[in-house]
């Protein structure tokens, strides 16, 4: 545990020589908080934008009710009230649509209906108008489901809305829980099933020259738990002569894939007067007719004719393995099988590294010190308690780190993470209180498709390896710098206008009160309250950008923007505008902002 | 916003390069200013290379289809009997009519017969590809694959050479099929370099290398950025104005105004930002070249398939259509397309892909017969690998070597290049039957990724010089032409 003085004169440095930067370029930084970033975790936050810093980090965008909350509890606090918070599904929201008398076209749009009402906090016509209040858990689920990567990308998942909606109600349900129940989760879910095709996959066969399929058995681990090559605690690569250590052969994936077999779809609900059930003789055609059937929510179950309990199955080797030289001998039942094999994916070394480092990308930064990833890992290994994986105890290691809560001064020029498109829109919809007049959600439903749009949508990335890799870096001074910048990956030029181009629309069309676009009024349409903050941008457009700067930048804009936006506000008048002068100064200022290189980089 | 870019490029860079730091925007264009003051390259013709990238490892084994007696006999056994019977295997006859008559083969020049005395046909869904290849206009590579040096079954079973790394794995063998490296995971794309190192060979402002799929490792170079565009052509920034739904805000004045503000060089204090900054910049000054182009050229009569490769394509026939508009002689294209990743539902899947790339190809050749371009544009195939011999059920697993097309009018077609592989099923009783396989169904290649590219380079007008710098690896192999470009 280290001293708050070792850290704070630490700090203080860091701070002088920014200050020394600050003089090359002036203006182009956030003012340095001189009197700030020494209290302790636990006594924080002491300022309205640290509130906002950490709820820019922790949801899907901050709120001024959830900014005094979280100053209310301390980030301690909220962290724990959020864990204990109930979850947010998504399943009965489809259901519902079903049930509609019109537009109950259950699609994979209305997937992302309910995915857009938990992600924003707002009321749930199926259930009773409730708002979501789990902000925490729905954020660190849409951070898993980009490791554990399904898509309807996949022809068949494209029109099961169901099972995809079910697989994202899983990983919010296991997101603080334990990592062992995740990857389980993961595995037997049989949306993961199809996607990668572990379902119905079966024994080698040699007379008929079938091996099982390895597709799951080397996803599972090259991107869900352990990786390629060997690591440190830190996350740094294990290098002998020069050249990373493999973390398993291809031997390893044929034994994973070999223990992945005879897994088929569950028999609830199964029998002569609804869908096949799933046995040796119908091992290839049982399994659910209809999109909504229990099949596709339920885990997977084992059918032992297609198991191969022949062979022995080489899986991970490592320092304090169960498995004797990582071999898991011949005999054992699919499940027992699966059980085994999962205790020796969870307990290799690499997977606290690993993970800790995905997870600060997704939410934090993506340039975490080797100091940082350490600590998460360290966290990831033992909660304290003796016991591994326990992600509340990753997530309060990864927010509540110094370098999450501090590293915007410690390197001024060089922490943080380019926001995803998304978060731009969720982060709008959330400040400024965005609400349908039929409380169903029609803005995600975009032709072309979201992720062709922006670049990206919930359970939808184009492969596996989700919309942007972990080490991908941007050519030019990014790459120069040996840093890493994933989002810009999907960057491209076109993406690079699209994204704007989108959220010009939302900010001047879809506002209360508005007919302005074709769609500006229909009653699925999510409109902004412009008016809210209308009066202020017309009677005072500076205090207008000090709110916006709290929202939006978590008090981080520097005085450059602030003139120049201030100018461009002042710039429009009432004579052109007349009554409606604040709401286009609201627009003009929300637009400059969220497509600002400032506001795009989360720090 | 500037019309002749570079010459706006050498009027700034003595000012910017003064100020700028070592790591500022404009630092990587000193590079760019030595080549534009000493072109390495000059060419008075114009040529341009397109990847087609088939995304996912391409099941090759079930494109080009043995109908020989022996050979087929392999196949039919190997691939768990027909499709129509539980298997994977193609029916006979369904194949022969789609034979590939292959060339005899001429003294002292590689590529005719397939080399292993077979006789080969495509899958029916590639029917448009056999006109393509018995009009001469497009050849088969034979079994292309990552390689560090030719290797061998019992040099692969020893571990006696080494080996690509991270085999199988999709992503690594993308990066090094698009790299030409498999021994750096860290390399540029070889066609990035080859940017790199002709960009200023170009008379114009226009991007000399264009993706339609985003961004790939195949075009990532040190200096030149690619353009990543849509297939569905050129968007403008809304609220700058002169966007097609500009009119939602009305005149909104200095709206453009304090965005470029915001976004202009210099501006920034943190890197990812100015990235960001830098990314908007060019994005926008590209639409405004490329868009303009597009928008002045007059439409293409061949008709493209409607489909995402057929998209992809067309926008590429167009883009060569504007090469004079844009200032280039050469020009390099990203596109991909798939899932070809048929681990499950081998049958239904590969049948609609391959159909889609038939369809296509064959009509990306057509427009650039409509441009007058056929002989100077050279389409080729390339995927993260090709896929296993063994099925896993009704679907195949990765593999390791491939085969690909190449397509134009300059191509030697109608002619295989290197040797079909073996299709004989290795079993514990003949562990050796298949002397190509690694032992477990994977089919070790015996042409490299360094070879297939080199040639296309080699046309393209890379020195041989600039070649062993971009291959380093290629003298490790007997040829480092394939010549099926002459």
């Amino acid at each position: 545990m280290r001293s708050n003085r070792r850290w704070a004169v630490g700090l203080l440095s860091g701070i002088v020589l920014s200050a020394t930067a600050l003089a090359q370029t002036p203006g182009h930084r956030p003012d340095a908080q001189f009197a700030h970033g020494f209290e302790s975790v636990d006594q924080g936050p002491t300022r309205d934008a640290d509130a906002a810093r950490f709820l820019a980090q922790a949801t899907f965008g901050p709120t001024t009710s959830s900014i005094a909350r979280v100053r209310t509890l301390g980030y301690r606090g909220w962290l724990d009230e959020q864990f204990a918070m109930p979850v947010s599904t998504s399943e009965p929201y489809l259901d519902w649509v079903a049930g509609l008398p019109d537009n109950n076209d259950v699609t994979d749009d209305a997937r992302l209906e309910i995915w857009a009402i938990n992600a924003i906090g707002l009321p749930d016509p199926s259930r009773g108008n409730a708002v979501p209040a789990d902000a925490l858990r729905q954020r660190v689920a849409y951070a898993l489901s980009q490791i554990f990567v399904v898509s309807n990308g996949n022809g068949t998942l494209n029109y099961q809305p169901w099972a995809l909606a079910s697989y994202q109600d899983m990983l919010a349900a296991r997101a603080f829980g334990n990592f062992s129940d995740l990857l389980r989760s993961v595995t037997l879910h049989p949306a993961m099933g199809i996607y990668l095709s572990m379902l119905q996959n079966q024994k080698e066969d040699e007379e008929r020259n079938i091996h099982p399929d390895e597709n799951f058995a080397r996803e599972v681990l090259q991107l869900f738990s352990v990786g390629l090559v060997r690591l440190n605690p830190d996350g740094s690569e294990i290098v002998q002569g020069g050249v990373p250590v493999p973390s398993y052969s291809q031997a390893t994936v044929r034994g994973f894939a070999a223990v992945f077999t005879g897994w088929n779809w569950s028999n609830a609900g199964c029998g002569p007067n609804t869908y096949t059930c799933c046995n040796e003789e119908t091992y290839f055609w049982c399994g659910p007719s209809n999109r909504d059937e229990a099949p596709w929510q339920q885990p997977m179950q084992p059918v032992e004719a297609y198991h191969d309990s022949l062979n022995t199955k080489q899986l991970l080797v490592y320092t304090g393995a169960a498995l004797p030289g990582g071999v898991l001998p011949a005999g054992g039942s699919a499940q027992a099988d699966l059980d085994a094999a999962l205790a020796n994916i969870v307990r290799h070394p690499n997977v606290g590294p690993f993970i800790a480092r995905r997870l600060i990308q997704n939410l934090v930064t993506s340039n975490p010190s080797a100091g940082y990833i350490r600590r998460v890992a360290q966290a990831f290994d033992d909660n304290g308690q003796g016991v591994r994986g326990d992600m509340k105890a990753v997530l309060r290691a990864v927010l509540l780190d110094v370098e999450a809560r501090y590293g915007h001064w410690q390197r001024a020029d060089t922490f943080g993470k380019l926001r995803e498109p998304l978060l731009k829109f969720t982060h709008l919809w959330r400040a400024m209180d965005a609400r349908s007049a039929n409380r169903r959600v029609g803005n995600l439903s975009t032709w072309p498709y979201l992720e062709e749009r922006i670049g990206q949508a919930p359970l939808r990335s184009p492969t596996v390896f989700n919309f942007f890799k972990p080490d991908y870096s941007r050519p030019g001074e990014v790459r120069s710098a040996g840093l890493r910048s994933p989002e810009f990956q999907i960057l491209s030029d076109t993406l690079a206008v699209g994204t704007p181009n989108r959220l010009f629309y939302e900010v001047f069309c879809y506002y209360t009160g508005s007919d302005r676009c074709w769609d500006s009024d229909a009653p699925d349409t999510l409109q902004m309250n412009l008016a809210r903050d209308a009066p202020l941008a017309a009677s005072d457009p500076a205090a207008l950008l000090d709110r916006y700067n709290l929202l939006f930048l978590s008090g981080q804009m520097s005085p450059f923007m602030r003139a120049r936006l201030l100018q461009q506000l002042q710039q429009l008048t009432a004579n052109d505008y007349g009554s409606a002068l604040g709401r286009v100064r609201v627009q003009n200022a929300l637009y400059l902002i969220v497509n600002s290189p400032e506001y795009s980089i989360q720090k | 916003m500037h019309s002749n870019r570079r010459d706006f490029l050498r009027k700034s860079l003595a000012a910017a390069l003064a100020g700028a730091g070592a790591f500022s925007a404009l630092g990587n264009l000193r590079i760019v200013a030595a080549a534009a003051n000493q072109p390495r390259y000059r060419f008075g013709d114009y040529k341009a290379l397109v990847c087609i990238f088939l995304s996912g490892g391409n099941d090759s084994i079930n494109s080009i289809v043995p109908y020989s007696t022996a050979q087929y006999a392999d196949y039919l056994r190997s691939r768990n009997g027909l499709a129509s019977a539980g298997g994977l295997a193609l029916g006979q006859s369904a194949v022969q009519a789609q034979s590939l008559d292959a060339l005899a083969n001429v003294p002292g020049l590689p590529g005719g017969l397939p080399g292993d005395g077979g006789s080969y046909g495509l899958h029916p869904s590639l029917a448009p590809l056999r006109t393509l290849f018995n009009t001469e206009k497009m050849a088969v590579v034979a079994n292309v694959g990552t390689l560090l040096q030719p290797t061998t079954q019992a040099q692969y079973q020893a571990g006696s050479v080494p080996l690509p790394p991270q085999l199988f794995s999709h992503d690594d063998q993308s990066i090094s099929w698009q790299t030409g490296r498999p021994d750096d995971a860290n390399a540029d794309g070889w066609g990035g370099r080859i940017a790199d190192l002709m960009y200023s060979a170009n008379a114009g402002a226009g991007p000399m290398s264009i993706s339609l799929a985003n961004e790939n490792r195949f075009l990532r170079a040190a200096v030149i950025n690619p353009y990543a565009m849509d297939a569905s052509g050129v968007d403008r920034m809304s609220f700058l104005g002169d966007g097609s739904e500009s009119w939602i805000m009305g005149d909104n004045p200095g709206g453009a105004a304090a965005y470029r503000a915001l976004i202009a060089e210099g501006t920034q204090a943190h890197v990812l930002e100015r990235a960001y900054a830098q990314a908007s910049g060019s994005a926008i000054d590209n639409y405004e070249i490329v868009g303009a182009a597009l928008d002045a050229a007059p439409p293409l009569t061949t008709v493209f398939p409607d489909s995402d490769l057929g998209a992809q394509l067309a926008m590429v026939a167009r883009l060569i259509g504007v090469r004079a508009a844009l200032g280039m002689s050469r020009q390099v294209f990203f596109v991909s397309t798939g899932d070809y990743d048929s681990h499950d539902g081998q049958i239904a899947n590969q049948g609609d892909n391959l159909a889609q790339l038939a369809a296509a190809m064959a009509a990306f050749h057509a427009a650039t017969g409509e441009l007058g371009v056929a002989n100077d544009v050279t389409a080729f195939t390339a995927s993260d690998f090709g896929r296993s011999l063994a099925v896993n059920g009704d679907g195949t697993d990765h593999g390791w070597g491939g085969h690909h097309f190449v397509l134009g009018g300059a191509v030697r077609g109608r002619r295989f290049y290197g040797r079909m592989p073996s299709l004989a099923q290795n079993t514990k009783k003949n562990p050796l039957a298949n002397p190509d396989d690694t032992g477990y169904g994977q089919i070790i290649p015996t042409t490299s990724v360094d070879q297939y590219a080199a040639t296309l380079a080699s046309w393209f007008g890379v020195t041989a010089g600039d070649l062993a710098d971009i291959f380093p690896n290629l003298h490790r192999f007997d040829a480092t032409n394939l010549r099926f470009l002459g």
